[in-house]
């Protein structure tokens, strides 16, 4: 029988138990391509790995190794992770599951019972966990933070997060793990919460430091907000964000404010909702932020992948974060200062006519939601939304799933009431316009599309990079399929028979790649024969 | 009230129009057919009506409250439908003369390649079916849109979009077998904005002989349909 510790090469070479994941790995994870070992496999979030075993001429043998049943159901949004042969996943019911990533079965399973009483807001939808050490970090929907025992599945600690502060927060994503800290944000932008992001000490689980994302009186941008509109303006973080270790700065995106289709009751740019906060990492201390959907009507979070490239800009080196939002335009700003570098459009707009050349959108006629309607594109759920793009550093594209499409808007006065929705959402689609997507390859210094791939509706699920020239991506219609990564030419695809909500992984076991994608309340894995 | 109505408007007009008094789905004015209480109307929002069009809503309790207020303002007693002025009994021998059976079901009689109308008088307003019978293409639901297919190899295909992906698409033919496409084996792929239904041109009676006797099928809903729209 083989030993699971000895699965992976590192740990057998070490001697070490499996599972062991010091800091100094998180931080050279791009150079350790085998394994997943965070939430968007590395600080970076280019999804890019170094492995061509499976590669564009033998993609088109690739079939299931072994396919895992959850037996949960429901969105399956969960990115594993997958460490020295073992493979850690959150389910759609709440459980967390050790599995051999080689073939799938069982070595543990942890069971989280959300109390008869938790007020939450989002389901039991979940992204995945973060590591550390010999402990996984679970953010609960009910917004605990657990440590759970790497070696087998025990709960080590369980801290509150939000509950203190009443109302319904959610707990949705992976923690982050910086240096010996835990950061990590939540859902429930739309139940008229008040965003913050936490840091938490890793061995512990006492709370580090905390930051607001909607400042209160006294506190610099509260006059973005009229009246006491800033108490329940949202400004959710749930979507993981990004690390740059050399700048010691955490990037995290932030959501719509509250409520979202119904600007007049809070005038202003409502401050820090749909931005990009850049945050001492041992402090929280804001460095920098920028927005980029001032004052917000059309729910336009920010909460898509603040991805962090060192590229040549305009002949210089530079540190740059890239990010296709919600709204419609790509992004480019400097990751050091916060400066605005450029903006380009990705699918049809017309909320705003431009960016001007502070970042600042072009506002056209008035296209403020009404209680007869307003057609607006990008539709509500976004020309992009979480799901991961991914960069290639051999083909210099950035990768990413794009839904075209335009909704109506309507308005409706809302009431906060705590713990219940305050959202004036109210959409509907044309029903005369197919919305579709495609998977956009794209010059990330130009924001000039190299190639697209047509999906029939739009998609929810993101790319992935590999060596082997390829991108794999994922569509609403449950396909899971191979792009050849410089052509963007069909390879190779799957029905996996459920929505894909979620972005697919790869990894590498005693020298075996493999390609994983949840689906339904499945993991399916895949490598060649 | 403001809520409701932009609730409503949002939500509900789609099918029931902007004041209520029906388009494709029924009129809410006069009588309901699931009960005239607040209660029974709250009931049909939150848990939809099976084998009709009819989905679950999921609102907060105020909002749903607010809704149900909107729709009562107009009042239950009296009855502006339209009401059939002609004969079922005759109406139902137009239906067999004219050979509606052939794609249409009622009950577990007659063909699939249309929408069944076992409960059709229930589901739609009077006005609707009129049209439905004159101008069949004026309004077709989304599960029975018209395909024509060339394929590369030349063969030729008409029939109802069945489903469709990034990759592939199925078809229901007029025989009522499924044919499935895959994308790269299609030449020519056209999305007829006309129904497969033919326009009907009765006299004046006949008509209205017809819509008396759809009128009255207001039987249970079939399952089966409904199934279909929920896989997709």
């Amino acid at each position: 029988m083989r030993k699971i510790a000895c699965l992976g090469a590192f740990a057998c070479a070490l001697g070490v138990p499996a599972a062991q994941v010091t800091y100094d790995r998180l931080l050279h994870a791009e150079q350790d391509p085998g394994n997943w070992l965070t939430y968007w496999g590395d600080y970076h979030a280019t999804r890019f790995r170094n492995l061509a075993q499976i590669n564009d001429r033998n993609v088109h043998q690739l079939r299931l190794e072994w396919l895992f049943q959850t037996g949960g159901s429901g969105a399956f949004e969960t990115v594993p992770l997958v460490v020295n042969g073992v493979m850690y996943f959150t389910t759609p019911n709440t459980a967390v599951e050790a599995v051999d990533a080689r073939s799938g079965r069982s070595l543990w399973h942890y069971q989280y019972r959300i109390p008869k009483d938790a007020k939450y807001c989002c389901g039991t939808l979940n992204r995945g966990l973060a590591i550390l050490g010999h402990k996984l970090y679970f953010l609960t929907p009910d917004t605990r933070l657990l440590a759970i025992d790497t070696r087998n599945g025990a709960v080590l600690w369980n801290v509150e997060v939000a509950s203190a502060e009443g109302g319904a927060y959610g707990g949705t994503e992976a923690p982050l793990v910086v240096k010996d800290k835990v950061v990590l944000g939540t859902a429930a932008g739309d139940y008229g919460i008040r965003g913050f992001l936490d840091a938490y000490d890793a061995e512990t689980g006492k709370r580090v430091w905390r930051v607001w994302t909607i400042p209160a009186p006294g506190e610099p941008g509260n006059d973005t907000w009229g009246g006491d509109s800033w108490k329940h303006g949202g400004g959710a973080t749930w979507l993981t964000g990004t690390y740059d270790p050399e700048l010691n700065t955490v990037y995290w995106p932030t959501g719509n404010p509250a409520p979202d289709l119904y600007g007049s009751i809070r005038p202003g740019d409502n401050l820090y909702s749909d931005s990009i906060l850049a945050l001492d990492a041992d402090t929280g201390k804001l460095k920098w932020y920028f927005q980029f959907t001032p004052h917000d009507m059309w729910d336009y979070d920010a909460t898509e992948t603040p991805m962090l490239l060192d590229l040549p800009w305009r002949g210089k080196p530079r540190k740059l974060l890239v990010h296709a939002d919600r709204n419609g335009f790509y992004y480019v700003l400097d990751r050091v200062t916060g400066e605005f570098l450029m903006a380009k459009p990705f699918a049809k707009v017309t909320w705003a006519k431009g960016i001007d050349a502070k970042g600042r959108p072009i506002l056209g006629p008035d296209l403020s939601p009404t209680s007869k309607g307003t057609l607006v594109c990008p539709q509500c759920a976004g020309a992009t939304n979480w799901m991961a793009p991914s960069y290639n550093p051999h083909t210099r594209l950035y990768y990413f799933n794009v839904r075209e499409g335009c909704d109506i808007f309507f308005a409706k006065p809302p009431v906060y009431k705590e713990g219940t929705s305050y959202w004036s959402t109210s959409i509907r689609a044309q029903e005369t316009e197919h919305q579709a997507g495609r998977v956009t390859a794209m010059d990330p210094l130009t924001g000039e599309t190299k190639w697209k791939f047509p999906l029939y509706s739009p998609p929810w699920a993101g790319t992935l990079a590999t060596a082997g020239n390829l991108v794999f991506a994922g569509d609403e219609d449950g396909y899971l399929m191979a792009l050849q990564a410089d052509t963007g030419k069909l390879l190779w695809r799957v029905n996996t028979g459920n929505r894909l909500v979620t972005s697919p992984i790869t990894y590498e076991v005693e020298g075996k790649q493999y390609i994983s994608m949840p689906s339904g309340g499945v993991v399916l894995t895949f490598g060649l024969p | 009230m403001a809520t409701g109505e932009a609730i409503f408007n949002s939500n509900c007009a789609i099918c029931h129009g902007n004041d209520g008094r029906g388009a494709r789905g029924p009129s809410l004015r006069g009588p309901l057919r699931n009960g005239n209480q607040e209660s029974d109307i709250e009931a049909v929002i939150r848990n939809g009506l099976t084998g009709t069009a009819m989905p679950k809503f999921r609102f907060e309790d105020d909002e749903l409250q607010s809704v149900v207020m909107y729709i009562q303002s107009w009042g239950r007693g009296a009855a502006p439908r339209t009401k059939p002025e002609g004969d079922p009994v005759a109406g139902k021998r137009v239906y067999g003369s004219q050979g509606c059976a052939h794609c249409h079901e009622v009950g577990n009689e007659g063909g699939t390649l249309g929408p069944s109308l076992t409960r059709i008088g229930a589901a739609r307003s009077y006005e609707h079916m009129k049209t439905s019978i004159v101008d069949p293409s004026a309004d077709i639901p989304d599960d029975y849109r018209t395909i024509r297919i060339v394929t590369r190899g030349g063969s030729q295909y008409r029939g109802v979009w069945v489903n469709e992906d990034s990759f592939t698409i199925q078809i229901r033919l007029p025989d009522e077998s499924y044919a499935s496409f895959d994308k790269q084996a299609i030449k020519e792929e056209v999305r007829e904005p006309k129904s497969m239904m033919p326009a009907y041109h009765l006299s004046e009676m006949d008509l209205k002989d017809l819509l008396a006797y759809l009128s009255s099928l207001v039987g249970e809903g079939n399952q089966t349909s409904e199934a279909q729209r929920e896989r997709r």
